[in-house]
């Protein structure tokens, strides 16, 4: 008597593990910065980025996850953003909470300088 | 006669319990993975180095520090200064007016900050910032 492993369900598995990676893969991935948000009550659906621009514990500026001089932000957002119409240039900007003016203003300048619709993100403050 | 009798006890199909619990756990990576992010949207006007004298003096100057917002030259905490900005807006008409520049010292934090700002959009202004740039001026 033999027992065989049942291989007709393998191609499943097989296709599971594909959309899980897929989902998974994120092309605009910053789940490595290390931020907290500002905490904020009445806040609005922030809808979808073209690009993500964060600024995180230690006061490093990253765009899509990847770490950049403020210098270099506004004529890579531009060449991210092209041709995109007014009010669909979403860039999300995310903030650490301590980060200084000194820090954060230069970003927004560089947004603002590269034609980008911006959108603080935030927490929403817990209803009490 | 032996009557044929079905066994009343059936294990179910283990199979398809991975298939089962590999679903579920898509299941819920898509659903923790979905959720929309809430933030605050802020409309920049666009920078400019030079501006008309005469369009600037018409603008509302805010001044943020770690522990205050200045208006007119009067610090304030955040609710007296909701009041006032938004009687101050009120008054104003075109929407050139409504353009509020704002000045932080350079520690003031972000959090501050971004009250201000909500507080500001809330009451019709737009945020626009005033920022201190370097310069070198050779002396012979």
């Amino acid at each position: 008597m033999t027992a065989s492993v049942p291989s007709f369900a393998m191609g499943d598995i097989g296709f599971l593990l594909l959309i899980f990676f897929v989902i998974l893969a994120r092309v605009q991935d910053d789940s490595h910065v290390q931020w907290d948000p500002a905490v904020l009550r009445d806040l609005e659906g922030a809808g979808s980025p073209l690009a993500n621009v964060a600024i995180d514990s230690a006061y490093r500026t990253y765009l899509n996850g990847e770490e950049l001089k403020n210098e270099l932000l506004a004529p890579r957002l531009n060449a991210i953003l092209g041709n995109a119409p007014v009010g669909q240039r979403n860039v999300f900007l995310k903030v650490h909470r301590e980060a200084q003016a000194q820090h954060f203003e230069p970003v927004i300048q560089a947004i603002g300088e590269a034609g980008g619709d911006l959108v603080h993100i935030l927490e929403p403050e817990p209803e009490q | 006669m032996k009557l044929p009798r079905r066994q009343l006890l059936v294990d179910p199909p283990a199979a398809s319990s991975s298939d089962i619990a590999f679903i579920l756990i898509i299941f819920f990576l898509v659903c923790a993975s979905v959720q929309p992010e809430t933030g605050l949207a802020q409309t920049l006007p666009r920078t400019e180095e030079k501006k008309e004298r005469k369009q600037q003096s018409k603008n509302l100057e805010v001044s943020i520090t770690p522990s205050s917002i200045i208006l007119n030259g009067s610090p304030l905490q955040l609710e007296e200064f909701r009041k006032r900005i938004t009687t101050a807006l009120q008054a104003k008409k075109r929407a050139e007016d409504k353009v509020v520049v704002v000045k932080s010292t350079a520690t003031t934090h972000y959090d501050h900050w971004i009250r201000v700002s909500q507080a500001i959009a809330r009451a019709g202004g737009t945020v626009t910032l005033e920022l201190q740039s370097e310069r070198t001026i050779t002396v012979d």
